[in-house]
Protein backbone atom coordinates (compact mmCIF):
# COMPACT_ATOMS: atom_id res chain seq x y z
CA UNK A 1 0.00 0.00 0.00
CA UNK A 2 1.38 3.40 -0.94
CA UNK A 3 -0.73 6.36 0.03
CA UNK A 4 -0.66 9.95 -1.18
CA UNK A 5 0.28 12.58 1.37
CA UNK A 6 -3.35 13.65 1.60
CA UNK A 7 -4.55 10.11 2.27
CA UNK A 8 -1.73 9.40 4.71
CA UNK A 9 -2.30 12.47 6.90
CA UNK A 10 -6.09 12.04 6.80
CA UNK A 11 -5.59 8.54 8.21
CA UNK A 12 -2.90 9.56 10.71
CA UNK A 13 -5.19 12.20 12.19
CA UNK A 14 -7.78 9.45 12.78
CA UNK A 15 -5.13 6.86 13.78
CA UNK A 16 -6.08 4.57 10.91
CA UNK A 17 -3.60 2.27 9.12
CA UNK A 18 -1.06 3.91 6.81
CA UNK A 19 2.04 2.83 4.88
CA UNK A 20 4.42 5.01 6.91
CA UNK A 21 4.46 7.82 9.44
CA UNK A 22 3.87 11.30 8.02
CA UNK A 23 6.50 13.91 7.22
CA UNK A 24 6.42 17.65 7.62
CA UNK A 25 8.71 20.41 8.88
CA UNK A 26 9.14 24.11 9.56
CA UNK A 27 12.42 25.88 8.79
CA UNK A 28 14.04 29.16 9.71
CA UNK A 29 14.22 31.50 6.71
CA UNK A 30 18.00 31.59 7.12
CA UNK A 31 18.19 27.80 6.82
CA UNK A 32 16.55 27.78 3.42
CA UNK A 33 18.85 30.62 2.27
CA UNK A 34 21.95 28.81 3.51
CA UNK A 35 21.02 25.51 1.90
CA UNK A 36 20.25 27.33 -1.36
CA UNK A 37 23.65 29.09 -1.20
CA UNK A 38 25.29 25.71 -0.70
CA UNK A 39 23.57 24.42 -3.83
CA UNK A 40 21.21 21.96 -2.16
CA UNK A 41 18.05 23.83 -3.14
CA UNK A 42 17.19 25.53 -6.40
CA UNK A 43 16.20 29.19 -6.41
CA UNK A 44 12.62 29.45 -5.11
CA UNK A 45 12.23 25.67 -4.86
CA UNK A 46 9.42 24.51 -2.60
CA UNK A 47 10.70 22.69 0.50
CA UNK A 48 7.58 20.52 0.41
CA UNK A 49 8.48 19.42 -3.13
CA UNK A 50 12.16 19.01 -2.33
CA UNK A 51 11.72 16.87 0.77
CA UNK A 52 8.45 15.19 -0.22
CA UNK A 53 6.36 16.50 2.66
CA UNK A 54 2.85 15.19 3.19
CA UNK A 55 1.39 18.53 4.23
CA UNK A 56 1.14 22.02 2.81
CA UNK A 57 -0.25 25.00 4.65
CA UNK A 58 -1.76 28.27 3.53
CA UNK A 59 -4.25 30.88 4.54
CA UNK A 60 -3.89 32.99 7.68
CA UNK A 61 -6.24 35.78 8.67
CA UNK A 62 -5.11 39.30 9.40
CA UNK A 63 -6.76 39.82 12.78
CA UNK A 64 -5.33 43.29 13.42
CA UNK A 65 -8.23 45.10 15.01
CA UNK A 66 -8.29 48.30 13.00
CA UNK A 67 -7.50 47.56 9.37
CA UNK A 68 -7.77 51.23 8.43
CA UNK A 69 -5.17 52.37 10.95
CA UNK A 70 -1.94 53.54 9.36
CA UNK A 71 1.00 52.70 11.65
CA UNK A 72 2.35 55.85 13.32
CA UNK A 73 6.07 56.28 13.95
CA UNK A 74 6.42 57.38 17.57
CA UNK A 75 10.21 57.36 17.82
CA UNK A 76 13.08 56.54 15.52
CA UNK A 77 16.74 55.96 16.37
CA UNK A 78 19.71 54.82 14.34
CA UNK A 79 18.87 51.18 15.06
CA UNK A 80 15.17 50.99 15.82
CA UNK A 81 11.80 52.40 14.94
CA UNK A 82 8.92 52.52 17.39
CA UNK A 83 5.42 52.42 15.88
CA UNK A 84 1.83 52.21 17.10
CA UNK A 85 -0.10 49.54 15.17
CA UNK A 86 -3.74 48.82 14.43
CA UNK A 87 -4.03 46.82 17.65
CA UNK A 88 -3.02 49.88 19.68
CA UNK A 89 0.30 48.21 20.49
CA UNK A 90 3.62 50.03 20.51
CA UNK A 91 6.11 47.89 18.63
CA UNK A 92 9.85 48.36 18.38
CA UNK A 93 11.42 46.97 15.22
CA UNK A 94 15.08 46.73 14.38
CA UNK A 95 16.19 48.34 11.15
CA UNK A 96 19.34 46.28 10.68
CA UNK A 97 18.01 42.78 11.15
CA UNK A 98 14.79 40.91 10.60
CA UNK A 99 13.27 39.85 13.92
CA UNK A 100 10.00 39.65 15.79
CA UNK A 101 9.12 43.14 17.03
CA UNK A 102 9.33 43.93 20.72
CA UNK A 103 5.97 44.81 22.29
CA UNK A 104 6.63 47.93 24.30
CA UNK A 105 3.19 49.09 25.47
CA UNK A 106 -0.51 48.63 24.83
CA UNK A 107 -3.58 50.85 24.74
CA UNK A 108 -5.54 47.89 26.07
CA UNK A 109 -4.71 47.04 29.66
CA UNK A 110 -8.19 46.16 30.89
CA UNK A 111 -11.82 45.77 29.89
CA UNK A 112 -12.34 49.50 29.33
CA UNK A 113 -9.44 49.69 26.85
CA UNK A 114 -10.70 46.62 25.02
CA UNK A 115 -14.22 48.04 24.74
CA UNK A 116 -12.98 51.43 23.60
CA UNK A 117 -10.22 50.53 21.15
CA UNK A 118 -10.63 46.98 19.89
CA UNK A 119 -14.06 45.44 20.15
CA UNK A 120 -15.88 48.02 17.98
CA UNK A 121 -13.54 47.46 15.03
CA UNK A 122 -13.19 43.67 15.15
CA UNK A 123 -15.48 42.88 12.26
CA UNK A 124 -15.31 40.33 9.47
CA UNK A 125 -13.78 41.94 6.42
CA UNK A 126 -12.60 40.60 3.07
CA UNK A 127 -9.30 42.42 3.60
CA UNK A 128 -8.52 40.07 6.46
CA UNK A 129 -7.55 37.27 4.10
CA UNK A 130 -5.96 36.74 0.73
CA UNK A 131 -8.44 34.75 -1.31
CA UNK A 132 -6.09 34.34 -4.27
CA UNK A 133 -3.17 33.07 -2.19
CA UNK A 134 -5.43 30.58 -0.42
CA UNK A 135 -6.84 29.36 -3.73
CA UNK A 136 -3.38 28.91 -5.24
CA UNK A 137 -1.95 27.16 -2.18
CA UNK A 138 -4.91 24.81 -2.06
CA UNK A 139 -4.59 24.08 -5.78
CA UNK A 140 -0.83 23.44 -5.48
CA UNK A 141 -1.35 21.03 -2.59
CA UNK A 142 -4.08 19.19 -4.49
CA UNK A 143 -1.80 18.90 -7.53
CA UNK A 144 0.91 17.36 -5.38
CA UNK A 145 -1.67 15.17 -3.59
CA UNK A 146 -0.69 16.69 -0.25
CA UNK A 147 -2.88 17.27 2.77
CA UNK A 148 -3.77 20.96 2.70
CA UNK A 149 -4.16 22.82 5.99
CA UNK A 150 -5.44 26.32 6.49
CA UNK A 151 -3.17 27.71 9.21
CA UNK A 152 -3.92 30.54 11.60
CA UNK A 153 -4.02 31.63 15.20
CA UNK A 154 -6.76 30.90 17.69
CA UNK A 155 -7.98 32.95 20.64
CA UNK A 156 -4.96 32.82 22.98
CA UNK A 157 -2.55 33.99 20.29
CA UNK A 158 -5.01 36.65 19.13
CA UNK A 159 -5.40 38.35 22.50
CA UNK A 160 -1.81 39.06 23.45
CA UNK A 161 -0.98 41.24 20.42
CA UNK A 162 -3.72 43.54 21.71
CA UNK A 163 -2.91 43.67 25.42
CA UNK A 164 0.34 41.74 25.91
CA UNK A 165 0.85 38.54 27.84
CA UNK A 166 1.09 40.26 31.20
CA UNK A 167 -2.17 42.21 31.04
CA UNK A 168 -3.93 39.22 29.51
CA UNK A 169 -2.73 36.85 32.22
CA UNK A 170 -3.46 39.34 35.02
CA UNK A 171 -6.87 39.85 33.44
CA UNK A 172 -7.49 36.11 33.73
CA UNK A 173 -7.06 36.49 37.47
CA UNK A 174 -8.63 39.88 38.15
CA UNK A 175 -11.36 40.11 35.53
CA UNK A 176 -11.89 36.68 33.96
CA UNK A 177 -15.18 37.91 32.50
CA UNK A 178 -13.26 40.41 30.35
CA UNK A 179 -10.85 37.79 29.01
CA UNK A 180 -13.76 35.41 28.38
CA UNK A 181 -15.41 38.14 26.37
CA UNK A 182 -12.26 38.63 24.29
CA UNK A 183 -12.10 34.86 23.76
CA UNK A 184 -15.73 34.79 22.62
CA UNK A 185 -15.30 37.77 20.31
CA UNK A 186 -12.24 36.32 18.60
CA UNK A 187 -13.82 32.85 18.33
CA UNK A 188 -16.83 34.38 16.56
CA UNK A 189 -14.58 36.37 14.24
CA UNK A 190 -12.52 33.28 13.33
CA UNK A 191 -15.74 31.44 12.43
CA UNK A 192 -17.12 34.37 10.43
CA UNK A 193 -13.88 34.65 8.48
CA UNK A 194 -13.80 30.91 7.83
CA UNK A 195 -17.34 31.07 6.53
CA UNK A 196 -16.32 33.91 4.23
CA UNK A 197 -13.15 32.27 2.89
CA UNK A 198 -14.12 28.61 2.78
CA UNK A 199 -17.67 29.39 1.60
CA UNK A 200 -16.16 31.00 -1.48
CA UNK A 201 -13.01 28.95 -2.06
CA UNK A 202 -13.78 25.58 -0.54
CA UNK A 203 -12.67 23.94 2.69
CA UNK A 204 -9.12 22.74 3.31
CA UNK A 205 -8.35 19.14 4.30
CA UNK A 206 -7.43 20.24 7.83
CA UNK A 207 -7.23 23.24 10.12
CA UNK A 208 -4.01 24.11 11.89
CA UNK A 209 -4.41 26.42 14.88
CA UNK A 210 -1.33 28.05 16.40
CA UNK A 211 -1.63 28.62 20.16
CA UNK A 212 1.57 29.12 22.16
CA UNK A 213 0.26 28.42 25.65
CA UNK A 214 3.37 27.35 27.50
CA UNK A 215 6.98 28.14 28.19
CA UNK A 216 9.79 26.27 29.87
CA UNK A 217 8.49 23.73 32.35
CA UNK A 218 4.97 25.12 32.71
CA UNK A 219 1.95 26.43 30.87
CA UNK A 220 1.06 30.12 31.15
CA UNK A 221 -2.07 29.17 33.08
CA UNK A 222 -3.40 26.34 35.20
CA UNK A 223 -5.49 23.58 33.65
CA UNK A 224 -8.49 24.96 35.55
CA UNK A 225 -7.95 28.44 34.14
CA UNK A 226 -7.59 26.96 30.65
CA UNK A 227 -10.88 25.12 30.99
CA UNK A 228 -12.72 28.12 32.39
CA UNK A 229 -11.42 30.86 30.11
CA UNK A 230 -9.70 29.62 26.94
CA UNK A 231 -11.32 26.27 26.26
CA UNK A 232 -14.75 27.74 25.40
CA UNK A 233 -13.14 29.57 22.47
CA UNK A 234 -11.27 26.46 21.35
CA UNK A 235 -14.39 24.35 21.69
CA UNK A 236 -16.50 26.81 19.70
CA UNK A 237 -14.08 27.14 16.79
CA UNK A 238 -13.21 23.43 16.73
CA UNK A 239 -16.88 22.40 16.93
CA UNK A 240 -17.53 24.60 13.91
CA UNK A 241 -14.64 23.11 11.93
CA UNK A 242 -15.51 19.55 12.87
CA UNK A 243 -19.16 20.06 11.95
CA UNK A 244 -17.75 20.09 8.40
CA UNK A 245 -15.86 16.86 9.04
CA UNK A 246 -12.49 18.63 8.99
CA UNK A 247 -9.79 17.59 11.51
CA UNK A 248 -7.85 20.02 13.72
CA UNK A 249 -4.14 20.16 14.47
CA UNK A 250 -3.17 22.43 17.35
CA UNK A 251 0.33 23.82 17.72
CA UNK A 252 1.72 24.97 20.99
CA UNK A 253 5.25 25.83 21.92
CA UNK A 254 6.31 25.34 25.52
CA UNK A 255 5.28 22.87 28.17
CA UNK A 256 1.54 22.32 27.84
CA UNK A 257 1.13 18.73 29.03
CA UNK A 258 -1.21 19.75 31.91
CA UNK A 259 -3.49 21.40 29.33
CA UNK A 260 -3.70 18.40 27.00
CA UNK A 261 -6.78 16.80 28.63
CA UNK A 262 -8.62 20.10 28.23
CA UNK A 263 -7.44 20.48 24.64
CA UNK A 264 -8.73 16.96 23.92
CA UNK A 265 -12.09 17.90 25.42
CA UNK A 266 -12.11 20.90 23.09
CA UNK A 267 -11.77 18.45 20.19
CA UNK A 268 -8.22 18.60 18.83
CA UNK A 269 -7.11 15.63 16.71
CA UNK A 270 -3.36 16.23 16.74
CA UNK A 271 -0.91 18.02 19.04
CA UNK A 272 2.10 19.73 17.48
CA UNK A 273 5.05 20.64 18.21
CA UNK A 274 5.96 18.95 21.53
CA UNK A 275 8.97 21.05 22.49
CA UNK A 276 11.50 18.85 24.25
CA UNK A 277 13.62 21.70 25.59
CA UNK A 278 10.54 23.08 27.35
CA UNK A 279 9.99 19.73 29.06
CA UNK A 280 7.55 17.97 26.70
CA UNK A 281 8.04 14.23 26.36
CA UNK A 282 6.65 12.65 23.19
CA UNK A 283 6.80 9.07 24.44
CA UNK A 284 5.06 9.92 27.71
CA UNK A 285 2.37 11.86 25.85
CA UNK A 286 1.88 8.92 23.51
CA UNK A 287 1.50 6.53 26.44
CA UNK A 288 -0.98 8.83 28.20
CA UNK A 289 -3.03 10.05 25.24
CA UNK A 290 -1.99 8.05 22.16
CA UNK A 291 -5.30 6.22 21.93
CA UNK A 292 -7.15 9.53 21.52
CA UNK A 293 -4.64 11.93 20.04
CA UNK A 294 -2.18 12.03 17.15
CA UNK A 295 1.17 13.79 17.42
CA UNK A 296 3.49 15.79 15.20
CA UNK A 297 6.97 16.77 16.36
CA UNK A 298 8.77 15.98 19.59
CA UNK A 299 12.17 15.27 18.00
CA UNK A 300 14.77 17.31 19.88
CA UNK A 301 16.19 19.82 17.42
CA UNK A 302 19.22 20.30 19.69
CA UNK A 303 20.20 16.79 18.66
CA UNK A 304 19.87 17.70 14.99
CA UNK A 305 22.20 20.62 15.25
CA UNK A 306 24.96 18.51 16.71
CA UNK A 307 25.02 17.22 13.11
CA UNK A 308 26.07 13.89 14.64
CA UNK A 309 24.25 11.10 12.81
CA UNK A 310 24.73 8.63 15.66
CA UNK A 311 22.92 11.01 18.03
CA UNK A 312 20.19 11.70 15.47
CA UNK A 313 19.84 7.96 15.01
CA UNK A 314 19.50 7.44 18.77
CA UNK A 315 16.84 10.16 19.05
CA UNK A 316 14.78 8.59 16.25
CA UNK A 317 15.19 5.02 17.54
CA UNK A 318 14.15 6.01 21.05
CA UNK A 319 10.88 7.52 19.91
CA UNK A 320 9.57 6.36 16.54
CA UNK A 321 9.13 2.64 17.25
CA UNK A 322 6.98 3.59 20.25
CA UNK A 323 4.90 6.43 18.87
CA UNK A 324 4.17 4.87 15.47
CA UNK A 325 2.22 2.01 17.04
CA UNK A 326 -1.22 3.62 16.76
CA UNK A 327 -0.59 5.06 13.26
CA UNK A 328 -0.89 8.55 14.73
CA UNK A 329 2.51 10.19 14.19
CA UNK A 330 4.00 12.78 11.82
CA UNK A 331 7.78 13.22 11.86
CA UNK A 332 8.74 16.82 12.65
CA UNK A 333 11.35 18.48 14.87
CA UNK A 334 10.23 19.87 18.22
CA UNK A 335 10.08 23.40 16.78
CA UNK A 336 11.82 24.25 13.52
CA UNK A 337 15.14 23.72 11.78
CA UNK A 338 17.71 26.48 12.39
CA UNK A 339 20.64 27.08 10.07
CA UNK A 340 23.08 25.25 12.37
CA UNK A 341 21.55 22.05 11.01
CA UNK A 342 23.46 20.88 7.96
CA UNK A 343 21.48 19.85 4.92
CA UNK A 344 22.90 16.33 5.07
CA UNK A 345 21.92 16.00 8.75
CA UNK A 346 18.34 16.91 7.96
CA UNK A 347 18.36 14.53 4.99
CA UNK A 348 19.60 11.77 7.29
CA UNK A 349 16.90 12.64 9.85
CA UNK A 350 14.08 12.24 7.32
CA UNK A 351 15.54 9.17 5.59
CA UNK A 352 16.17 7.32 8.82
CA UNK A 353 12.95 8.55 10.41
CA UNK A 354 10.81 7.31 7.55
CA UNK A 355 12.69 4.03 7.47
CA UNK A 356 11.90 3.49 11.14
CA UNK A 357 8.38 4.77 10.55
CA UNK A 358 7.52 2.35 7.78
CA UNK A 359 4.70 -0.14 8.31
CA UNK A 360 5.69 -2.37 5.39
CA UNK A 361 6.19 -5.90 6.59
CA UNK A 362 4.33 -5.21 9.79
CA UNK B 1 0.15 43.77 66.89
CA UNK B 2 2.79 44.74 64.35
CA UNK B 3 3.72 41.07 63.86
CA UNK B 4 0.11 40.31 62.98
CA UNK B 5 0.01 43.24 60.57
CA UNK B 6 3.20 42.10 58.88
CA UNK B 7 1.80 38.58 58.55
CA UNK B 8 -1.35 40.00 56.94
CA UNK B 9 0.80 42.04 54.59
CA UNK B 10 2.83 38.98 53.62
CA UNK B 11 -0.41 37.16 52.82
CA UNK B 12 -1.62 40.08 50.70
CA UNK B 13 1.57 40.00 48.64
CA UNK B 14 1.48 36.23 48.26
CA UNK B 15 -2.19 36.21 47.27
CA UNK B 16 -1.87 39.25 45.00
CA UNK B 17 -4.22 41.47 46.99
CA UNK B 18 -3.14 44.88 45.70
CA UNK B 19 -5.51 47.22 47.52
CA UNK B 20 -8.97 47.40 49.01
CA UNK B 21 -10.60 48.22 45.67
CA UNK B 22 -9.11 45.21 43.91
CA UNK B 23 -11.63 42.40 43.35
CA UNK B 24 -8.79 39.85 43.38
CA UNK B 25 -8.57 37.38 44.98
CA UNK B 26 -12.34 36.96 45.25
CA UNK B 27 -12.20 35.60 48.81
CA UNK B 28 -10.42 38.79 49.99
CA UNK B 29 -12.79 41.23 48.29
CA UNK B 30 -13.31 44.41 50.32
CA UNK B 31 -10.34 43.76 52.62
CA UNK B 32 -7.32 46.02 52.90
CA UNK B 33 -4.54 45.10 50.48
CA UNK B 34 -0.77 45.49 50.33
CA UNK B 35 -1.17 49.20 49.64
CA UNK B 36 -3.22 50.02 52.74
CA UNK B 37 -1.42 47.60 55.07
CA UNK B 38 2.03 48.92 54.19
CA UNK B 39 0.89 52.47 54.89
CA UNK B 40 -0.69 51.34 58.14
CA UNK B 41 2.44 49.49 59.24
CA UNK B 42 4.66 52.51 58.60
CA UNK B 43 2.16 54.80 60.35
CA UNK B 44 2.24 52.50 63.36
CA UNK B 45 6.00 52.88 63.54
CA UNK B 46 7.08 49.57 62.03
CA UNK B 47 10.50 50.12 60.52
CA UNK B 48 10.66 50.12 56.70
CA UNK B 49 13.28 47.40 56.91
CA UNK B 50 10.92 45.17 58.85
CA UNK B 51 8.15 45.84 56.34
CA UNK B 52 10.48 44.73 53.57
CA UNK B 53 12.16 41.80 55.31
CA UNK B 54 9.33 40.44 57.44
CA UNK B 55 6.43 40.91 55.09
CA UNK B 56 7.13 41.73 51.46
CA UNK B 57 10.10 39.41 50.93
CA UNK B 58 8.29 36.64 52.82
CA UNK B 59 5.18 37.00 50.66
CA UNK B 60 7.06 37.08 47.36
CA UNK B 61 9.29 34.24 48.53
CA UNK B 62 6.24 32.09 49.22
CA UNK B 63 4.76 32.71 45.78
CA UNK B 64 8.15 32.12 44.12
CA UNK B 65 8.50 28.76 45.85
CA UNK B 66 4.96 27.75 44.88
CA UNK B 67 5.70 28.76 41.28
CA UNK B 68 8.82 26.60 41.30
CA UNK B 69 6.72 23.69 42.55
CA UNK B 70 4.06 24.28 39.85
CA UNK B 71 1.49 24.99 42.55
CA UNK B 72 0.69 28.41 41.10
CA UNK B 73 1.00 29.87 37.60
CA UNK B 74 2.06 33.07 35.87
CA UNK B 75 -1.15 35.03 36.63
CA UNK B 76 -0.62 34.40 40.36
CA UNK B 77 2.99 35.62 40.21
CA UNK B 78 1.98 38.70 38.22
CA UNK B 79 -0.66 39.62 40.77
CA UNK B 80 1.76 39.07 43.67
CA UNK B 81 4.26 41.33 41.94
CA UNK B 82 1.57 43.96 41.47
CA UNK B 83 0.78 43.85 45.19
CA UNK B 84 4.50 44.04 45.95
CA UNK B 85 4.84 47.09 43.70
CA UNK B 86 1.98 48.81 45.50
CA UNK B 87 3.71 48.23 48.81
CA UNK B 88 7.13 49.27 47.49
CA UNK B 89 5.67 52.63 46.49
CA UNK B 90 5.48 53.45 50.20
CA UNK B 91 9.04 52.26 50.81
CA UNK B 92 10.59 54.18 47.92
CA UNK B 93 11.56 57.26 49.98
CA UNK B 94 13.37 55.00 52.45
CA UNK B 95 15.13 53.12 49.66
CA UNK B 96 16.15 56.41 48.02
CA UNK B 97 17.53 57.77 51.30
CA UNK B 98 19.43 54.55 52.02
CA UNK B 99 17.44 53.87 55.19
CA UNK B 100 16.33 50.59 53.65
CA UNK B 101 19.12 48.53 52.16
CA UNK B 102 18.59 46.24 49.22
CA UNK B 103 20.35 42.90 49.09
CA UNK B 104 22.33 43.99 46.08
CA UNK B 105 21.95 45.06 42.49
CA UNK B 106 20.92 42.69 39.75
CA UNK B 107 21.47 43.66 36.13
CA UNK B 108 19.25 41.65 33.81
CA UNK B 109 18.34 41.50 30.13
CA UNK B 110 17.53 39.24 27.21
CA UNK B 111 20.64 38.70 25.12
CA UNK B 112 21.28 40.28 21.74
CA UNK B 113 19.08 39.05 18.90
CA UNK B 114 16.36 37.85 21.23
CA UNK B 115 13.20 39.86 21.86
CA UNK B 116 11.43 37.51 24.26
CA UNK B 117 10.80 39.02 27.64
CA UNK B 118 8.19 37.10 29.63
CA UNK B 119 10.66 34.87 31.45
CA UNK B 120 12.99 37.78 32.08
CA UNK B 121 10.14 39.91 33.44
CA UNK B 122 9.14 37.16 35.86
CA UNK B 123 12.71 36.99 37.14
CA UNK B 124 12.70 40.80 37.60
CA UNK B 125 9.53 40.58 39.67
CA UNK B 126 10.78 37.80 41.90
CA UNK B 127 14.19 39.47 42.38
CA UNK B 128 12.60 42.81 43.31
CA UNK B 129 10.27 40.94 45.60
CA UNK B 130 13.33 39.30 47.11
CA UNK B 131 14.78 42.65 48.11
CA UNK B 132 17.12 43.26 45.18
CA UNK B 133 17.51 46.44 43.18
CA UNK B 134 16.87 45.40 39.59
CA UNK B 135 18.40 47.15 36.59
CA UNK B 136 16.32 45.85 33.68
CA UNK B 137 18.12 46.43 30.39
CA UNK B 138 15.21 45.05 28.38
CA UNK B 139 15.51 42.80 25.35
CA UNK B 140 18.04 42.43 22.53
CA UNK B 141 20.84 43.67 24.80
CA UNK B 142 24.35 43.73 23.39
CA UNK B 143 27.32 42.36 25.39
CA UNK B 144 28.72 45.90 25.54
CA UNK B 145 25.51 47.24 27.06
CA UNK B 146 25.57 44.55 29.73
CA UNK B 147 29.19 45.41 30.49
CA UNK B 148 28.42 49.13 30.75
CA UNK B 149 25.62 48.40 33.24
CA UNK B 150 27.91 46.20 35.34
CA UNK B 151 30.59 48.89 35.36
CA UNK B 152 27.99 51.50 36.34
CA UNK B 153 26.77 49.32 39.22
CA UNK B 154 29.87 48.01 40.99
CA UNK B 155 29.31 44.65 42.64
CA UNK B 156 26.16 43.94 40.67
CA UNK B 157 25.25 40.39 39.72
CA UNK B 158 24.01 39.67 36.21
CA UNK B 159 21.12 37.67 34.78
CA UNK B 160 21.07 36.67 31.10
CA UNK B 161 17.97 35.32 29.42
CA UNK B 162 17.58 33.66 26.02
CA UNK B 163 14.68 31.85 24.42
CA UNK B 164 16.09 31.22 20.99
CA UNK B 165 18.70 28.55 20.41
CA UNK B 166 20.31 30.83 17.86
CA UNK B 167 20.96 33.54 20.43
CA UNK B 168 22.71 31.27 22.91
CA UNK B 169 25.96 32.13 21.17
CA UNK B 170 25.43 35.78 22.18
CA UNK B 171 24.99 34.65 25.75
CA UNK B 172 28.44 33.10 25.62
CA UNK B 173 29.93 36.30 24.19
CA UNK B 174 28.29 38.34 26.96
CA UNK B 175 29.55 36.08 29.75
CA UNK B 176 33.09 36.17 28.35
CA UNK B 177 33.09 39.96 28.03
CA UNK B 178 31.77 40.54 31.55
CA UNK B 179 34.07 37.97 33.14
CA UNK B 180 37.02 39.34 31.18
CA UNK B 181 36.44 42.99 32.05
CA UNK B 182 34.96 42.71 35.54
CA UNK B 183 36.28 39.46 37.02
CA UNK B 184 34.33 38.14 39.97
CA UNK B 185 30.94 39.25 38.64
CA UNK B 186 28.40 36.51 39.27
CA UNK B 187 26.39 35.62 36.17
CA UNK B 188 23.19 33.56 36.27
CA UNK B 189 21.61 32.32 33.03
CA UNK B 190 18.18 30.98 32.16
CA UNK B 191 15.75 30.39 29.32
CA UNK B 192 14.05 27.63 27.40
CA UNK B 193 16.96 26.17 25.43
CA UNK B 194 19.47 26.32 28.29
CA UNK B 195 20.85 23.57 30.45
CA UNK B 196 23.31 23.37 33.35
CA UNK B 197 25.77 21.78 30.93
CA UNK B 198 25.57 24.78 28.60
CA UNK B 199 25.86 27.24 31.50
CA UNK B 200 29.01 25.52 32.71
CA UNK B 201 30.45 25.41 29.20
CA UNK B 202 30.10 29.16 28.64
CA UNK B 203 31.51 30.03 32.06
CA UNK B 204 28.32 31.22 33.78
CA UNK B 205 28.23 30.81 37.54
CA UNK B 206 24.76 29.31 37.69
CA UNK B 207 21.83 28.11 35.62
CA UNK B 208 18.34 28.43 36.99
CA UNK B 209 15.23 26.89 35.44
CA UNK B 210 12.98 29.33 37.31
CA UNK B 211 13.06 32.78 38.99
CA UNK B 212 13.19 31.45 42.53
CA UNK B 213 16.32 29.43 41.74
CA UNK B 214 18.09 32.61 40.60
CA UNK B 215 17.03 34.44 43.75
CA UNK B 216 18.13 31.60 46.02
CA UNK B 217 21.52 31.38 44.32
CA UNK B 218 22.16 35.11 44.57
CA UNK B 219 20.95 35.35 48.16
CA UNK B 220 23.49 32.72 49.14
CA UNK B 221 26.38 33.73 46.92
CA UNK B 222 26.16 37.49 46.43
CA UNK B 223 23.72 39.23 48.78
CA UNK B 224 25.08 41.84 51.15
Amino acid sequence: MTLTGAERIANILRRKPVDRIGLFEHFWGDTQKKWAREGHLKEGESLADHFGFDIETGGWFNMTANLDFEPVVVEETEDTVLTRDGNGALLRRHKRHDATPEHVDFLVKDRAGWEEHIKPVLRPDRRRTDFTAYREARRHAAGAQRFFCWGGTNVFELMHPVCGHEYMLMGMAVDPGWVKEMVGTYADLIIEMMEMLFGEEGWPDGIWFYEDMGFKGRPFMSAEMYREIIQPGHRKTIDYVKSRGVPVIMHSCGYVEPLVPGMLEAGIDCLQVIEVKAGMDLVKLYRDFGDRLSFMGGMDVRVLYTNDTSRIDAELRAKIPVVKANYGYVLHSDHSIPDQVEYESYRYFTRKGLELGSYNGR
Amino acid sequence: MSEELLQQLAVCVERGKVNQASPYPPDMKGQDGADELTRKALDQGVSPNDVLEKALIIGMGNIGKKFSANQVFVPDVLMAAKAMTAAMGHLKPFLDSGQVKTRGTFVIGTVQGDLHDIGKNLVCMVMEGGGWKVVDLGVDVSPEKFLAAVQANPGAAVGLSALLTTTMVNMEKTVKLIKGEVPGTKVVVGGAPLTQEFATKIGADAYSPDPQGALDYLNINVAA
